[in-house]
C-alpha cells in the first residue's frame, strides 16, 4: 500500500457494496480526491474518506432499490423461501437423527445461520445486486422477529443475538463480493 | 416534465451545478461546486444517486471519460444538461418566482 492510497478497509467495502453502475465512477472519484486532500495532511484525508464512505452507501443502495424494486424483491423472496427451506430441513435432521444437547444447539445455530446466509447473498447477487441487498433486509428482519420470540433452548448472552443481527446481513451483502459472484457490468454474470 | 412535478431540492442544486460547469462535469466536481457555493456538504453517494435519477428522468445525460492514473486507472462519469433539464430548471424557477412574489416584506420580519 502506497502513503497516498485511500483507506484499504473503507475502500474494498465500497469495492464490495457500491451499485456496479456506480462502481467505477465513485471510486475514481474518491481516488482522485484523496490523492489531494492527503499532499495536505494524510490523517484529515483518510477521516474525509471513511465519512464519505458511510454516509454515500444509504443513498446509493436506496436508489438501486428503487430502480429495480419489483424484480429484485421477487428474487429476494424466492431466495429467503429457499433459506428458509433449508434451514427448517436442516434443523430438523439435527434434532431427529444428532438429538444435540441445548448447548450444541446454541453453537450450532449460527453456523448454519451463517452458511446459509452466505449461500442465499450469493445466489441473489449472482442475479442482481439489489436483491442481494432485499435479502440482506429479509435477514435482518426475520432476526429481529426471532429475538423479540427469542426461541433459544437456554439463556444467551446479547452479543450472541447482536452477532446473528449484525452478521447475518453483513454476510449476504459481502459473500458474492468476497467469492467473487458479483453481477457484472452489464447485467451479465461472471 | 409533468405538469406540477417540481425538482427535488438536491436536483435542483446538481443540475444549477452542471450549469455553471460550463457542459459536462463529473460527480465530484458537481460536489464541489455545490460545496463551495451553498456550504453544504453532501456525500459523492447523494451526488451520484441524484444524477442517476436526473438521468433516468431524461434531464441529463453520461458518457464516459478517460481513465486516469490518479483515479486508479477507473474512467470519470461525465454528465451533461439536456434541453429538458433547461426546461425543467425553468419551470421550477418560474414556480419558485410566482410563489414568493409579495413575500419580502415577511421574510424582513423573520
Amino acid at each position: 500500500m502506497s502513503r497516498n492510497s485511500p483507506p484499504v478497509f473503507a475502500f474494498w467495502l465500497l469495492e464490495c457494496l457500491l451499485p456496479v453502475q456506480f462502481r467505477d465512477a465513485i471510486l475514481g472519484d474518491l481516488a482522485e480526491e484523496f490523492l489531494l486532500r492527503a499532499s495536505s495532511s494524510r490523517s484529515s484525508a483518510r477521516r474525509w474518506f471513511w465519512g464519505q464512505a458511510f454516509r454515500s452507501l444509504p443513498f446509493l443502495l436506496w436508489s438501486l432499490l428503487r430502480s429495480e424494486f419489483a424484480f429484485s424483491t421477487g428474487i429476494a423472496a424466492v431466495v429467503f423461501l429457499s433459506m428458509a427451506g433449508l434451514k427448517f430441513t436442516a434443523d430438523l435432521v439435527i434434532r431427529r437423527w444428532v438429538a444435540p444437547a441445548p448447548l450444541t444447539e446454541v453453537v450450532l445455530a449460527p453456523i448454519i445461520f451463517l452458511s446459509l446466509s452466505m449461500l442465499g447473498g450469493c445466489l441473489a447477487g449472482r442475479i442482481r445486486r439489489a436483491a442481494a441487498v432485499f435479502l440482506a433486509l429479509m435477514v435482518a428482519t426475520t432476526v429481529v422477529v426471532l429475538i423479540a420470540l427469542n426461541p433459544c433452548p437456554i439463556p444467551v448472552p446479547w452479543w450472541y443475538q447482536f452477532g446473528f443481527l449484525t452478521f447475518g446481513p453483513m454476510t449476504v451483502l459481502l459473500a458474492p463480493a468476497i467469492l467473487g459472484v458479483s453481477e457484472t457490468e452489464k447485467g451479465s454474470l461472471k | 416534465m409533468k405538469r406540477g412535478e417540481l425538482l427535488g431540492s438536491l436536483e435542483h442544486l446538481v443540475l444549477l451545478a452542471l450549469l455553471r460547469l460550463d457542459g459536462s462535469a463529473h460527480g465530484m466536481i458537481v460536489r464541489r461546486e455545490i460545496e463551495a457555493r451553498t456550504g453544504r456538504n453532501i456525500s459523492i453517494g447523494a451526488v451520484y444517486a441524484t444524477l442517476e435519477r436526473l438521468e433516468h428522468k431524461g434531464y441529463v445525460s453520461s458518457f464516459t471519460g478517460e481513465p486516469t492514473p490518479e483515479r486508479g486507472g477507473r474512467a470519470k462519469r461525465l454528465f451533461q444538461v439536456e434541453a429538458a433539464g433547461k426546461r425543467a430548471l425553468q419551470i421550477s424557477e418560474q414556480t419558485f418566482r410566482s410563489m414568493t412574489v409579495g413575500l419580502k416584506s415577511h421574510w424582513g420580519a423573520l
